[in-house]
């Protein structure tokens, strides 16, 4: 009995089981501090993230106040005349350039919502699964292209294509740029349109089948009303991305901060705030009023797609509740 | 609603959702099918002799005897249409006599020079020769024959001055009397005519051939070849053969395009024919051949992209990629593993992730901004760098701009590892960190290679936040982090917009952007096929 | 196969990060407009001096003589003379701006070629440019409403533009703008109605220079200055640079046969006739 109860010490001890399984901290310190520090630099790391936007608010920020200081805001958030090179007295309105930006892009999402959404639907309800592989990377593929290709297509043949076809004076104008951002917006809208809209679960079709409803009716009354915040956050990220595109509207454009006279008239030229600072970057010198006025419109553009990031957000939450709930 | 009313408005809205979808597909084809194929005219296409000078002297490609024997071949060739324009320009292309006369009388000044005189003696022949040449060039634009006898006697006056026999100047005197001779026998009042109509066709032939066989190379390498391509000389051609002109039809009214064939406008004369010769026989003046230029892609090129290919702009969209690559998959998968493993639902995660997605939102031309303020002018100058733009600054702005990306689907990654591959490990006694390590890592490692190329294709094709960080339009191939380089995307920009002479080569400029999409397009089909394998492994199995 | 990925990552980092020692650099920074002959002559730097590495960057006038200001580059090229302020930043800083007139050019006021206009005066193309003349009919042309393009506000071509047409009075806010004087040209190319401005050498097939005040731009009317518009082309340097140095060859080339044919290549008037 001696021997064999020796024999299980000596495996025991040789097996490490001489302590027991779990160890506290104070038994094993070296494994609990590096788990906990390798928490903390991972914690660190993963809030690069967080830096990043804190250094990029800050550096726009910091750029743009001087100008911000000198000038009033009223007048460079009201006034339509942009003239920050002339010699006399460089004026430096923004009105013209943010109703360029926002006219391009609601009616960019006036082509791209009806077409997305109805896309959406079409690749959650209507086709089968492989087909659907399918059709998503073709969509891959349309938001993969490069705004640059997009901007060559709009000025080397869209533009002159718009100038025969329809009699426009220019063919770089607000429709040109338009449709071209709301075929980049819509890749975006129609992946997350469809994403929600597949999330309503069957439950809620089938109830609507058994009904006697038709397809379209469930759709239109049931689907995409009970997927309304996922929707809306497709087209508020699409918004997004159509504000934020720089290379295509700065070629497509023709860049002339005016106001379109009738509203509608899409044939008329606009600039946009990012085609301003892409176009005037180049040639300012650092550090001059001019400088920093495009400073202060990117920071325009920080602050109008950081309030479009909050609503979209919002919506996505509120999109997962009823999804949860359901 | 009658219920087939119902019925039919269903069916109609099937068939307009799948329209939509077709319409995508049809955009999909207008955008990329012009392009793709224009810009594929740049690697295949019909060569011509000039294209395989030019890659021999330019680039140092290509068999050199065989070129030779092509060049003579062509020359050959080429031969008769000179003899025809010199033959007729003898009486008729004053500016060409007036460049040989003020040739001579450089050359005579610089023989006077050699030949050492005194102060004096050299003064007078110059200014001598110089009014003997002014003498020339008046009777070589005068178009009236009294006026041009007068000026030729002048200057035949000091054809029998000792000072000038032996010498270059005894030329100015060959010259006026060839002049006189051609001058009695020619029509004077077509001569403007002819003369301005001549300049043109030699420029077109210039354009087909490359410079006079006897000229000196031109210093442009633009300037140095014919058409390269069979379709430049095609339009070459027609160019030769036809006139536009815009000609009034109604006071007031738009002009309206006419063509009007050159061969009328040299009537009864030598060039007559020419123009029909020409067209006969260009086939065996430029010897074209359907060429795979696939070098295309690897050439430098000549300044404008007249010539050559995209190489450098590949190999610094390369380098900005790969490098931001570096910067971003550590900070991006470190980041997803933290989210994904040990993440609680709190208020700093939740900050955290809004953080990512406000990054994933803001325009891509204030991270040029950014890029710009922060990289370049505060950055790079605290590590004692030059605080220009430069590739470092340009991958650094582009790794920031893609972090959100790598986060988003490197955490997707980690998530789609089953659950019971970190239970089985954990279930063996390996801490959480080890399992991470050598079980979720590798399992997750595919679609972190599909979310570094989707990265990858992403930053490759980003055009403004490098524009004021990296890019340039034309430079050198860079050596090193700290210089700027061309791209492609900035490039295509460049092309499409900026760049003088990228209009007379269409191919060129389409060329640069399919070699984008072409890129892009590829790392994404990589991508797709990448992740339905990973799909099929961790679901399927 | 994982320790040659990191191995090859490690040698591509060493590969990246090796500076250029001891080679000569020539960086040249500025006009759109003059940018071609800096090409030019780069070009053929390459073939005569191939130890010499030189970088030309077009962004506009007023960024060249802002680089040579904060000595970020060894020659400005400006399609303008530099400003009072630019000299004044230029001397509080130590930089000497000495000029070297390469070319001479005219800015050219452009149309399609198709429209029946061919004279304009200059009050004429103001009171386009400043919106009142809309329609060209009011100019003696066909009904079609005027496209004005104007180029943008750094570039030297816009300021000879608005220092001799505009008379210091500010554009109309409906104006196109474009960023380089290639762009300029493909509008009106394309654009029936449109009118714009561009350099000399910009004026190729496919577009019509009008005459302005009864005078043609050409060769002779440019550099005898009678075309009205007609403005030199400068290159400045930090003080006059050392004789024999690259950047002194590089700014008396136009002096030379084959710096005047490239000028004249690239579309320009040579300052001589030699």
């Amino acid at each position: 009995m001696m021997s064999s109860n020796k024999n299980e010490q000596t495996v025991a001890a040789a097996a490490g089981f001489d302590q027991p399984l779990l160890l506290t901290y104070t038994q094993d310190i070296k494994g609990f501090l590096l788990k906990h520090l390798g928490r903390i630099v991972l914690f660190v790391l993963t809030c690069t993230s967080v830096l990043a936007v804190f250094l990029i608010f800050l550096f726009v920020i910091l750029e743009a106040f001087p100008f911000l200081n000198r000038f009033s805001i009223v007048e460079f958030l009201t006034s339509t005349a942009w003239y920050p090179s002339a010699h006399e007295r460089p004026e430096f309105g923004v009105l013209a350039l943010i109703v360029g930006s926002i006219y391009v892009t609601i009616t960019a999402l006036v082509f791209s919502v009806p077409i997305g959404i109805l896309a959406a639907v079409f690749l959650s309800d209507m086709i089968s699964f492989q087909v659907r592989g399918i059709v998503k990377s073709i969509i891959e593929i349309l938001a993969a292209i490069p705004s640059v290709a997009y901007g060559f297509f709009a000025v080397l043949v869209l533009a002159p294509w718009l100038q025969k076809h329809f009699g426009f004076p220019t063919g770089t104008n607000a429709l040109n740029a338009s449709l071209l951002l709301s075929i980049m917006a819509l890749p975006t809208i129609i992946s997350v349109a469809e994403d929600s809209i597949s999330a309503t679960g069957r439950e809620l079709r089938e109830a609507s089948y058994a009904l006697g409803a038709t397809r379209v009716e469930t759709m239109f009354k049931v689907v995409i009303p009970a997927a309304h915040s996922g929707i809306i956050a497709a087209i508020v990220l699409g918004m997004m991305r159509a504000i934020g595109e720089t290379m295509v509207v700065w070629m497509a454009s023709g860049n002339a901060s005016q106001v379109p006279h009738p509203w509608w008239d899409l044939s008329q030229s606009v600039r946009t705030m990012t085609a301003t600072i892409a176009g005037d970057m180049g040639e300012t010198e650092k550090g001059s009023d001019h400088y920093r006025a495009l400073f202060a419109i990117g920071l325009l553009l920080l602050v109008m797609t950081f309030m479009l990031n909050l609503v979209s957000e919002y919506f996505l939450t509120r999109a997962k509740k009823s999804m949860g709930k359901s | 609603m009658k219920a087939s009313g119902r019925v039919i408005l269903d069916k109609v809205f099937t068939v307009i959702t799948g329209l939509s979808v077709i319409l995508l597909i049809i955009v999909l084809l207008v955008i990329l099918g012009p392009m793709l194929w224009r810009g594929l005219s740049a690697v295949a296409f019909k060569g011509t002799v000039e294209f395989r000078k030019m890659q021999l002297a330019e680039f140092g490609q290509g068999d050199e005897s065989a070129v030779h024997i092509e060049t003579a071949k062509a020359e050959t060739a080429q031969k008769t249409v000179y003899e025809m324009i010199d033959r007729f320009k003898n009486g008729v292309d004053f500016e060409k006599l007036a460049d040989r006369a003020k040739d001579i009388y450089r050359d005579f000044g610089e023989e006077l020079q050699r030949k050492g005189l005194p102060r004096e003696e050299y003064t007078e022949l110059r200014s001598l020769s110089r009014k003997i040449r002014n003498e020339l060039t008046a009777a070589f634009s005068s178009r009236d024959i009294g006026e041009i006898n007068e000026h030729i006697d002048f200057v035949l006056k000091y054809s029998s001055d000792s000072r000038f026999e032996g010498t270059v100047a005894s030329q100015f005197f060959r010259m006026a009397k060839d002049y006189r001779d051609a001058a009695a026998n020619i029509d004077l009042e077509k001569r403007d005519e002819y003369a301005s109509e001549l300049a043109e066709l030699e420029e077109i032939i210039k354009g087909l051939f490359g410079p006079h066989p006897e000229e000196d190379s031109p210093a442009l390498a633009q300037f140095r070849y014919g058409a390269t391509r069979w379709d430049q000389a095609q339009n070459l051609l027609y160019r030769l053969r036809w006139k536009e002109k815009w000609v009034e039809q109604e006071p007031g009214q738009p002009l309206v395009k006419i063509a009007v064939s050159r061969a009328e406008l040299f009537a009864g004369t030598e060039l007559e024919g020419l123009f029909g010769f020409v067209e006969m026989n260009l086939g065996r003046m430029l010897l074209p051949r359907w060429t795979f230029y696939w070098r295309y892609f690897v050439d430098d090129s000549t300044p404008g992209h007249y010539f050559g290919g995209v190489g450098p702009e590949i190999l610094g969209t390369l380098m900005l990629t790969l490098l931001s690559m570096i910067f971003v998959v550590p900070f991006g998968v470190i980041s997803a593993a933290y989210l994904a493993e040990c993440a609680r639902d709190n208020l700093i995660i939740r900050i955290i992730r809004m953080c990512i997605n406000t990054l994933a939102g803001v325009p891509s031309i204030v991270f040029g901004l950014f890029g710009l303020a922060f990289f370049v002018l505060f950055f790079l100058p605290l590590f004692g760098a030059p605080s220009k733009p430069c590739i470092l600054a340009g991958s650094l702005t582009l790794a920031v701009l893609t972090l959100p990306v790598m986060i988003r689907s490197s955490e997707e990654a980690i998530r789609a590892v089953p659950q019971t591959y970190k239970e089985a490990s954990l279930a063996l006694g390996a801490s959480s960190f080890r399992t991470f390590v050598t079980v979720t890592l590798p399992a997750a490692l595919p679609g972190i290679l599909t979310g570094v190329i989707l990265s990858l294709s992403r930053v490759a094709g980003e055009t403004a936040p490098i524009l004021f960080t990296a890019g340039i339009a034309v430079g050198p191939v860079p050596k090193s982090i700290f210089q700027t380089t061309r791209t492609l995307s900035y490039g295509s920009w460049d092309m499409a917009v900026a760049d003088k002479l990228a209009a007379q080569v269409p191919h060129n400029q389409y060329g640069m952007v399919v070699a984008l999409v072409l890129l892009i397009l590829c790392l994404n089909a990589l991508a797709i096929i990448l992740r339905s394998r990973v799909f099929k492994r961790l679901k399927g199995h | 196969m994982k320790r040659t990925l990191c191995y090859g990552l490690v040698l591509m980092a060493f590969v990246f990060s090796t500076q250029v020692i001891g080679a000569e650099k020539l960086h040249i920074e500025g006009s759109t407009t003059v940018g071609p002959i800096a090409d030019g002559f780069a070009e053929v730097f390459k073939d005569v001096y191939p130890e010499v590495i030189i970088t030309v960057n077009k962004s506009g006038s007023g960024t060249g003589a802002a680089a040579l200001v904060d000595n970020r580059c060894d020659i400005a090229t400006m399609s303008r003379f530099m400003k009072d302020k630019e000299f004044k930043d230029a001397i509080t800083k130590g930089v000497f701006p000495v000029a070297h007139a390469v070319a001479m050019d005219g800015v050219c006021i452009v149309v399609h070629p198709s429209n029946p206009v061919s004279a304009l005066t200059t009050e004429q193309v103001r009171n386009i440019y400043l919106g009142k003349i809309k329609n060209w009919n009011q100019v003696g042309g066909s009904s079609s409403p005027i496209v004005a393009i104007s180029r943008d506000t750094a570039s030297g071509t816009y300021d000879t533009f608005e220092g001799f047409i505009m008379k210091g009075q500010k554009m109309d806010s409906s104006i196109e703008y474009v960023s380089t004087n290639p762009q300029a040209f493909a509008r009106v190319k394309n654009t029936r109605g449109a009118i714009g401005y561009v350099g000399f050498g910009f004026v190729q097939t496919g577009v019509k220079a009008l005459t302005l005040d009864g005078i043609k731009p050409s060769k002779q009317t440019i550099l005898s200055g009678k075309y009205p518009v007609s403005r030199p082309l400068f290159m400045f340097t930090n003080g006059y640079p050392e004789l024999g140095s690259t950047a002194h060859k590089f700014v008396t080339f136009h002096l030379t046969e084959i710096g005047q044919e490239v000028v004249e290549d690239k579309g320009f008037v040579p300052v001589t006739n030699y």
